[in-house]
């Protein structure tokens, strides 16, 4: 299976050459003009809404292109290599596209004790994927992230926007056929579906 | 049935309990603040805080009416609180799920601090990778926005509090309060020199308040039922109240318990998170999250409150219990947690950069084979030479793991590197790469 | 400056007792006392970030080590830098540093200056590193800079450095952890203002200037302080060298009025002196050509051919045109050399392009030729304003002055200038600007005419000046009554309640300086814009108020200097005018000799006097006015009638290709001299390397004619001139640190405001329309690049680098107006003419307005008419309204 890699989540192997994205201009700004304006509206101070609108961006394409970065920038009266320092910063901000799935799975000690390197074992076996590559096809990429506060409910992945907890390998199958189908899993977290600490282990 | 009498997650423990305004005003929620607001003075509210013995559940346990109290009483221009829900400590989730599950009990601490305080505005600085947190954060403030609870002349007392969710983008360093607030200015988020404090200058250099969302939880149930209340839970006078410890780990139902401070790892285990998975015996346990030292067996009856765990050589922390059975590896076990800490430093203090490097690496090394007695002294040297030396409390938080398991299990150091000497004199191998 | 209101504290630094305003970091502390305490992050001039964590030591009381960069002293404070326990932090910190460190010395450009080098060796540092080092992918960095990331100790001094002090934020650290690295904007080579600054303050070898690399070491190189050549600024550089070889230049902190800070031009621009088309031998014009011949040749031909004409035509029938680059020694000599071995007034320097517009108005309004100001009141003033300045780029370092008052002192800046508020990675002063009048540079007056309306209205104006000169007030306020707030609405688009609030902010101000430059200086407006502005502080009650005043910037390294040399039609040394008796009287006793008639001719006369005949010879001295006059100007032409024109050149320009005889001169890099800067501070100009070829300072020149015409003079070296400049003027006697800057003269504003301000009020309080401009059509002008200044900067190579050709700066939404891209080539069409130019597109340019680099400004001449104003006889380009056109 083809292979190519991506640079989310990592700060020890950066890859940081940038992707153009289609012209730079007011693009963002044609697009989101009524929430960007409403995140501004936020904070006294305008470089506050960095984040936030890199978030936008990141939303727009998958990933933050240069002239997203000159526009923000514009926007924010900073330059642009003051956009630059920060989203570099940040482990969640791609520079480049990722797989449409980005499944990130947590290896910190806790959830390690239970099972995360298993986990990744067995997304290698059914995807062909370590971390830091992504399908062939352009629908994975795995990452192995540091804690991501589900330590009760490991072994777990984040993918996208949605956590996975107590993962078991018939789970993650059924998340990933899912996934392949449907774009979404019914499995993820939430809303308000915390496992209870008593009955800890049961499914939903 | 608990043992103890729930505070925090009470109302969440409630079949059916969806964390709705609704069900929030029916579990009493929002009562504080219709009896504080423009009835009792700000200060004494700080009084009451005070006065209760809350100290922060952040991590570095500060009383959290004292640290109100630092901020300037004659200034003029605007304040601020940040409610730190960056919560990124391995080991710890219970502020994910005091927002997920029942966040209105953290919107009305925040009202109720930012009363205290006097601060209009306020931010809750939530980890980016919880996006489910952050909407349900943002739906709730909705909700109480539109019952009058936050915004403009809240309940027509002419108390204004607006709140924002404002979600970080992966970096644990932003939990640290000053790198919190260079990451919500838009920064990079290295932590400032200190002083001076946030107290006086914080976000955008005005007075600033940082406090954890459990801190912030507890306000409502010290107003409606009286610090003298609280600050007979738990160990008094110095640990006060419950703490909602996360325990994770080789247990049989890890979660979140909430507990009086004071409780010890054995209750906890044994009792609440129904003992060990393979009913193997605890070799090791870290009581306060990643950035706390390693205990022992020797420990499980140490009280889980400030003064005890960290007279037993730890600390209380963020009350994030992991717990580690017979036969886990503790060199394994240093070097995840040295990975951590290694990937998450800022990188601005060359110990702390350039020492978890180094760290990891020769972690690694011993752990491949190819290690050398040395190492353990070039190991304990480099974290002495790191701890206390940097600008912020994370250089102190990534020695613990070496310098505890050191301490503890050195002879597993040994015997790694005894291994790779013996087989050094049968290979020759060079040294140093990996 | 030790500051009487900030308390002192007395410590102690290793059992020694040092007293130190409270405040004070115990790292500046403990240097009081002489010791040195490592460090790598820590710089004075940046804000403490303590990230090295190199300066530990131990103080009473504190359990833990402190940074010494970052810990302000307090009464009884006990610091030791050098106990047990601080030495092997020092020890364990500098191995960190090196663990990811490279140590590639021999082959770094640093070696030898390198802080890490110095401590490694001061701790004989051994390291126990023995994993894999960190290796960062070498990434192209820029022209003139280069990094080599591995190096880096990551304290962050250059980002600091080009935030804090520059306000340019070019530089970003790019990622996390060890891995952090600086860069610009992702793979893009660095685009900024290329001070130089931090390649000058990075501590290790991780930042370097790409025009020196491997070509020295430190100890190889002979170091000389002498004074950059190149704006009025006057900084101060160590010019370093191997034999003949300019290699490196650089300031150290503290030294001169630039405190060490310099802009592209003092950094990078250094070759110009060394450029191989340098004149190495006099020349002189044989059957039409220029041949080579020898000073002896070249000196009798010139000196006869000038006894010749003036005994057939007389003394009037010679004139000399001198630039401001010259030395003041040089600028002395050559109006003496014109005045009295000629015997003409037919005098001018380049001041005359703008300068001198400003002078005459402090003359006549404050009675002085000179600021009444230093760069330490404008650090110190509550209230600057900034009218046509340009400062960024004209003038850089006053610039940064104004930034570190804004910045760091919490200045309110008032700024009448051209540019938008535009951020990019150069820095733009209107971005600092609390009140922005954003009016293009041909209606300057404008801004400054709303500023005084406010105060008449609003009744900012001090009160004891209406019953002291009452019909002084009544003719300003009738005049400024003549137009509404509409009109000026219409003409400049800008409320009036802008010009209310800032003229308020003003009038509180308690410290106010007004400063100027070239954009308003060399326009139409330059006299009637500074007699406005000292109109504005004396309305106001700022003029003479201590801290207070009007700082017109010299372009020319050395515009004050000449005008203060005489070397100008109407001015004898000091400023005194020529036609004034008892200054006749005085400096014919002092030369020994009668003076010319007092009616010479400035520059625009004596063209049109060659072109008339009258005028038969001509001395330009590193001027070149066929590349810079107006074409209407018929310089070129003027110039060919004449009997005889003497060049004394560094280049065969385009003027020295006409002369008759052109004579090679050292540069301010091969002679010894002094510069006047713009606040009038007097200045040491030494030699770094020898002369070029045969060239020869200037001044020799004149002195060898002086003698050859018969005068006598005396001098073996500069100094001897500067010994006699001392005898005719004050203010050169000491080439010490800060001057005392001059005094308003009662008398002389006295006489201005019973009758001076009188003639030409009306004229010049009038509103200037806003020029109707056809669709299609541009409103194009001169201006001046960061990277360049006059034409000599365009011969560095390199500034080359980083601009090498003239570009015309237009507005973003013009580009899109017209399709354009950026480098994309027009034809620009005026009434006058046209020309052929390549487009850069700049967001601060103002939509509708394109300025081009007058450094390269020979080609656009064309496009240009011109005027002259009757009072100072500076001739001023207009600017065109130009259509513009894509060509292939
Ligand atoms: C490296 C580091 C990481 C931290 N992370 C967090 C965090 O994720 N959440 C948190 O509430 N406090 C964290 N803290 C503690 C905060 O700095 C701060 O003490 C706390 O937010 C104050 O709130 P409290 O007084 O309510 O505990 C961290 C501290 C350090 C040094
Ligand atoms: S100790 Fe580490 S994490 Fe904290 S500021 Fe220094 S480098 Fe950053
Ligand atoms: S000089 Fe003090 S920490 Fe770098």
């Amino acid at each position: 299976m083809g292979m190519c890699s991506v640079n989310a989540r990592s700060v020890e192997h950066p890859d940081r050459r940038l992707s153009t994205g289609v012209s730079g201009g007011n693009v963002l700004k044609d697009k989101y003009g009524k929430e960007i304006e409403d995140i501004l509206s936020r904070y006294p101070v305008k470089r506050s809404a960095l984040i936030p609108l890199l978030y936008v961006a990141q939303r727009d394409q998958g990933y933050v292109t240069e002239a997203a970065m000159q526009e923000i920038a514009a926007l924010l009266r900073l330059t642009p290599p003051q956009v630059y320092e920060t989203i570099t910063f940040y482990t969640m901000f791609n520079l480049k596209p990722v797989g449409k799935f980005h499944l990130q799975v947590c290896k910190s000690l806790m959830c390690a004790l239970v099972g995360s390197d298993t986990v990744i074992g067995w997304i290698k076996t059914k995807l062909g994927i370590a971390p830091g590559e992504t399908t062939a096809d352009g629908l994975f990429s795995l990452s192995a992230v540091e804690c991501l506060a589900a330590c009760g409910t490991g072994p777990m992945m984040q993918v996208n926007e949605d956590y996975y907890e107590q993962l078991t390998e018939d789970k993650l199958d059924r998340i990933l056929s899912d996934l392949r189908l449907t774009g979404t899993s019914p499995l993820k977290s939430g809303p308000f579906m915390w496992p209870e600490p008593v009955t800890g282990k049961s499914e939903t | 049935m608990p043992k103890h009498e729930l505070i925090l997650l009470k109302n969440m423990m409630q079949p059916g309990y969806t964390g709705s305004l609704p069900d929030y005003e029916k579990a009493g929620g929002y009562q504080a603040l219709r009896t504080t607001l423009g009835k009792i003075a700000p200060a004494d509210v700080t009084t009451m805080v005070k006065k209760s013995g809350l100290r922060g559940r952040g991590g570095a346990g500060f009383p959290t009416g004292v640290k109100w109290g630092f901020l300037p009483k004659d200034y003029e221009g605007p304040r601020y609180l940040c409610c730190n829900a960056d919560e990124s400590e391995p080991g710890t989730f219970k502020d994910r799920q005091l927002m997920e599950r029942d966040p209105h009990q953290v919107l009305e601490g925040i009202v109720l601090a930012c009363y205290a305080i006097g601060a209009e505005t306020a931010y809750i600085y939530i980890r980016g990778e919880m996006v489910l947190g952050s909407k349900i954060l943002e739906h709730a403030i909705a909700e109480a926005r539109a019952a009058g609870y936050i915004g403009r002349n809240i309940l027509g007392t002419g108390v204004h509090v607006d709140i924002w969710v404002h979600r970080g983008a992966g970096a644990y360093i932003c939990g640290e309060e000053t790198a919190l607030l260079e990451s919500l200015e838009g920064k990079r988020g290295l932590p400032r020199i200190k002083p001076p404090f946030p107290a006086t200058h914080g976000l955008y250099n005005k007075p600033t308040v940082v406090n954890n969302v459990e801190t912030l939880a507890n306000l409502p149930h010290i107003i409606n039922r009286g610090p003298e209340w609280f600050a007979a839970i738990g160990s008094p006078p110095k640990s006060t109240g419950t703490r909602v410890f996360c325990v994770s780990g080789h247990v049989k139902r890890p979660g979140n318990y909430e507990v009086p401070m004071g409780v010890t790892v054995r209750e906890l285990v044994y009792e609440h998170a129904g003992g060990m998975r393979s009913d193997k015996p605890i070799k090791a346990f870290i009581p306060g999250g990643a950035s706390a030292p390693f205990l022992t067996p020797a420990h499980l009856d140490v009280k889980l409150d400030f003064e005890h765990v960290a007279a037993a050589g730890s600390m209380l922390g963020s009350g994030g219990v992991t717990v580690m059975e017979e036969g886990t590896s503790m060199v394994w076990a240093a070097l995840r947690l040295m990975e951590f800490f290694y990937h998450e430093s800022c990188g601005k203090c060359s110990p702390c950069r350039e020492g978890s490097s180094w760290l990891v690496q020769t972690l690694r090394r011993i752990l491949a084979k190819r290690g050398r007695m040395q190492d353990l002294e070039t190991l304990l040297d480099l974290c002495k030479n790191i701890a206390g030396r940097t600008v912020c409390a994370f250089g102190d938080a990534e020695v613990a793991p070496i310098q505890s398991t050191l301490k503890y299990w050195r002879q597993e150091y040994v015997d790694l590197i005894s291994e790779a000497e013996a087989a050094n004199l049968i290979q020759l191998e060079p040294a140093g790469r990996h | 400056m030790p500051d009487s209101t900030v308390p002192v504290v007395r410590l102690t630094i290793d059992g020694m007792t040092v007293k130190v305003p409270k405040g004070t970091l115990v790292i500046e502390a403990a240097r009081r006392v002489g010791v040195m305490i490592p460090h790598f992050c820590y710089h004075p001039k940046l804000k403490p970030d303590a990230n090295c964590r190199m300066c530990l030591v131990e103080i009473e009381k504190m359990p833990k080590l402190q940074t010494a960069c970052s810990t302000p002293v307090d009464e009884g404070m006990s610091v030791r830098t050098a106990t047990t326990v601080v030495n092997d932090a020092h020890r364990s910190v500098l191995e960190f540093i090196l663990a990811n460190h490279p140590l590639d010395c021999p082959v770094c450009d640093q070696g030898g200056k390198c802080d890490l080098q110095d401590f490694s060796h001061q701790y004989t540092a051994t390291s126990r590193f023995a994993e894999t080092k960190r290796i960062f992918s070498k990434e192209y960095f820029s022209p003139l800079i280069e990094t080599q990331m591995n190096r880096c100790v990551q304290c962050l001094r250059c980002v600091r450095y080009c935030d804090e002090v520059m306000d340019v934020k070019a530089l970003a650290p790019v990622g996390r952890g060890t891995m952090t690295e600086i860069k610009h904007f992702g793979p893009h080579p660095l685009n900024c203002e290329f001070c130089g600054g931090c390649v000058q303050i990075c501590p290790v070898g991780a930042i370097t200037s790409r025009l020196s690399m491997y070509e020295y070491r430190p100890w190889m190189l002979k170091r000389v302080d002498t004074i950059c050549g190149y704006c009025g600024d006057g900084c101060q550089m160590t010019v370093q060298t191997k034999g003949q070889e300019l290699i490196e230049v650089n300031s150290a902190h503290g030294a001169g009025r630039n405190n060490g800070d310099l802009c592209a031009r003092g950094f990078f621009g250094f070759h110009a002196a060394s450029h191989p088309d340098r004149l190495t031998h006099p020349l002189i014009r044989r059957n039409g050509a220029l041949v080579q011949t020898t000073w002896e040749d070249a000196l009798e031909y010139v000196a006869g051919r000038i006894r010749e004409l003036k005994a057939l035509h007389g003394g009037n029938s010679v004139g000399g045109l001198i630039s401001g680059r010259c030395t003041n020694e040089e600028l002395y000599l050559f109006q003496k050399f014109m005045r009295v071995a000629i015997g003409t007034n037919h005098v001018d320097s380049s001041a005359r392009y703008g300068h001198v517009n400003a002078l005459h108005a402090m003359r006549l309004v404050q009675g002085t030729h000179r600021w009444t100001v230093t760069f330490e009141d404008i650090l110190n003033a509550d209230v600057l304003v900034l009218v046509g300045t340009n400062i960024t780029e004209t003038n850089p370092i006053t610039g940064l002055k104004v930034k570190e008052a804004v910045k760091k002192r919490h200045a309110t800046l008032v700024t009448i200038e051209s540019l938008l508020p535009v951020v990019d990675t150069m820095s733009n002063i209107a971005n600092l600007s609390h009140h922005h009048f954003s009016i293009p540079p041909s209606d300057l007056q404008n801004g400054i005419l709303g500023l005084l309306k406010a105060v008449i209205e609003e009744n900012l104006i001090v009160p004891e000046l209406a019953p002291q000169y009452p019909a002084y007030v009544n003719a300003v306020t009738t005049a400024l009554q003549e137009f509404s707030w509409q009109d000026l609405q219409r003409a400049t688009g800008i409320e009036p309640d802008s010009f209310r609030h800032a003229a308020k902010v003003l009038a509180a101000g308690r410290k106010v300086i007004v400063l100027t430059g070239p954009v308003l200086l060399r326009s139409e407006q330059g006299y009637a814009g500074s007699l406005s502005i000292l109109d504005l502080l004396i309305l106001t009650g700022k003029l003479d108020q201590p801290g207070c005043g009007f700082a017109p910037l010299a372009e020319e390294n050395n515009d004050q200097g000449a005008v203060e040399m005489g070397a100008l039609t109407e001015f004898l040394p000091g400023g005194c005018f020529i036609d004034d008796a008892a200054n006749r009287e005085r400096f014919s006793t002092l030369w020994k000799t009668e003076l010319p008639p007092a009616d010479g001719a400035s520059l625009v006369d004596m063209l049109k006097h060659a072109q008339e005949g009258s005028l038969k010879a001509l001395f330009v001295v590193g001027e070149n006015p066929v590349a810079s006059l107006p074409a209407p100007m018929r310089a070129e032409d003027s110039l060919r009638k004449l009997d005889l024109l003497v060049c004394q050149e560094l280049f065969l320009t385009e003027t020295a290709a006409l002369a008759h005889v052109v004579l090679p001169v050292a540069s301010s890099m091969e002679k010894t001299g002094t510069f006047t800067n713009s606040e009038g501070h007097v200045q040491a100009v030494r030699p770094s390397i020898e002369p070029i070829g045969e060239s020869r300072p200037d001044w020799e020149i004149f002195a060898a004619l002086c003698i050859l015409l018969g005068v006598s003079v005396e001098y073996q070296e500069s100094k001897d001139i500067l010994k006699e400049i001392r005898g005719a003027t004050s203010g050169y006697g000491a080439l010490g640190p800060t001057p005392s800057p001059l005094k308003v003269d009662g008398r002389a504003m006295d006489r201005y405001l019973r009758e001076g301000y009188y003639p030409n009020l009306e004229m010049r309080y009038r509103l200037t329309p806003q020029k109707s401009r056809p669709d299609g059509t541009l409103q194009v002008g001169f201006g001046q690049s960061l990277f360049h200044s006059g034409k000599l900067s365009t011969r560095s190579k390199g500034l080359r680098q980083l601009e090498d050709r003239g570009q015309l700066r237009i507005n973003p939404v013009d580009a899109t107006r017209f399709a354009l891209m950026d480098g994309d080539r027009v034809r620009l069409c005026s009434s006058a003419g046209e020309m052929t130019t390549e487009i850069k597109i700049v967001a601060r340019v103002p939509q509708g307005t394109a300025w081009f680099p007058d450094h390269f400004g020979q080609t656009a001449l064309g496009l240009f008419d011109y005027a002259v104003d009757p009072i100072t006889h500076v001739p001023s380009f207009k600017t065109a309204t130009v259509s513009m056109m894509r060509v292939a």
